[in-house]
């Protein structure tokens, strides 16, 4: 019965995997590399195409080696949305360090900053169950204004 | 009497009236600034036993933002006087009862302990919104400015401004980026 269960439980999951929609989503979506995926009969052909970065124009070079905030001399808040969304993927996950660039420090820094505007309600968050959780569906606590003080964050450079 | 002079006077003994927008504003910090117009501290001819203070508006009261996780963790205290007759209620239900109970306590405990801030309270007048009497804000001549700048919401951003940030990371070409 048991393993019954689980095959039945295997092919649900397959099944709705396979159905998954991903055409749809709410903020700008951006694909350096783009899969394509196109059915011939009976094969299956994937095709991976590299695209020109559509922020080409507006890119700000780092200097001196040094990592794009450190360069940039931007004192970063929470609530600076515009910024902090550079470092979130369109599920409002936060990008590892290896696609960021940034420094040890400065990649801790930004990953507490994005929490906290996530939790203040100023970015979309990742819901458990898939997807992005609204900002205004709150109840109890969470549907009244909370700000953060960055000088608790402690990761930072003295 | 110089008209200078004149305008010097009645700037001393006018009872001002000032607004103040609490969106988006700490209750506690804030209530440091009222308090300074609540009570008159600013004007040279100030006095404790002096009836020298200006009304002060607060609106949108329900519309604060408390630091951290203080709608869960701070807490009020309140006594009947009967046995058993002590509660505790956090910020977060005293706020969801009354949404103008939280900024007033904050002004209240953030003057010293004398009977004189009764008084002092009753020339402050508090709005959880935007919907004042027209006779009371006929009076008002000044605003007092906010602590800390409002927060825009990501998603509320359109997309032309947006557009314009410079970016401060380039993706690696080779990541498929969801
Ligand atoms: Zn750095």
């Amino acid at each position: 019965m048991a393993a019954l269960y689980r095959v039945l439980n295997y092919l649900g999951k397959n099944v709705v995997l396979t159905a998954q929609n991903r055409n749809i989503s709410l903020s700008a979506v951006t694909r350096i590399k783009e899969i394509i995926q196109k059915k011939e009969g009976n094969t299956l052909t994937f095709e991976a195409v590299i695209k020109p970065d559509p922020y080409e124009g507006r890119f700000l070079k780092p200097k001196n080696g040094a990592c794009a905030i450190c360069s940039s001399g931007l004192d970063i808040k929470h609530t600076d949305v515009l910024i902090l969304s550079q470092f979130v993927t369109s599920e409002g996950n936060i990008l590892p360090r290896r696609i960021t660039g940034l420094c040890e420090t400065q990649q801790k820094r930004i990953s507490s900053l994005i929490l906290m505007a996530q939790y203040a309600g100023l970015m979309l968050r990742r819901s458990p169950k898939g997807g992005l959780l609204h900002p205004l569906q709150k109840r109890k606590w969470k549907k009244f204004n909370s700000y953060y003080d960055e000088k608790t964050i402690k990761a930072r450079y003295k | 009497m110089s008209l200078l002079r004149k305008g010097q006077q009645w700037g001393t003994f006018a009872c001002v009236w000032h607004i103040f927008d609490a969106t988006w504003q700490d209750p506690f910090r804030s209530a440091h600034l009222i308090k300074k117009y609540l009570m008159g501290l600013y004007k040279p001819i100030y006095h404790p036993l002096n009836q020298c203070g200006d009304h002060v508006i607060v609106i949108n009261s329900k519309e604060i933002a408390l630091r951290g996780d203080q709608w869960q963790k701070r807490v009020y205290f309140h006594h009947t006087g009967y046995h058993g007759g002590a509660t505790w209620t956090l910020a977060w239900e005293l706020h969801s009862k009354d949404p103008t109970m939280i900024m007033k306590k904050a002004i209240y405990s953030a003057m010293d302990g004398t009977l004189q801030r009764r008084f002092t309270m009753q020339r402050l007048h508090i709005f959880p919104d935007d919907n004042v009497p027209k006779e009371i804000l006929e009076n008002v001549s000044n605003q007092i400015k906010q602590l800390r700048p409002v927060p825009n919401r990501l998603h509320e951003i359109p997309q032309e401004e947006r557009d314009k940030i410079p970016r401060l990371i380039q993706y690696p070409s080779d990541y498929q980026l969801k």
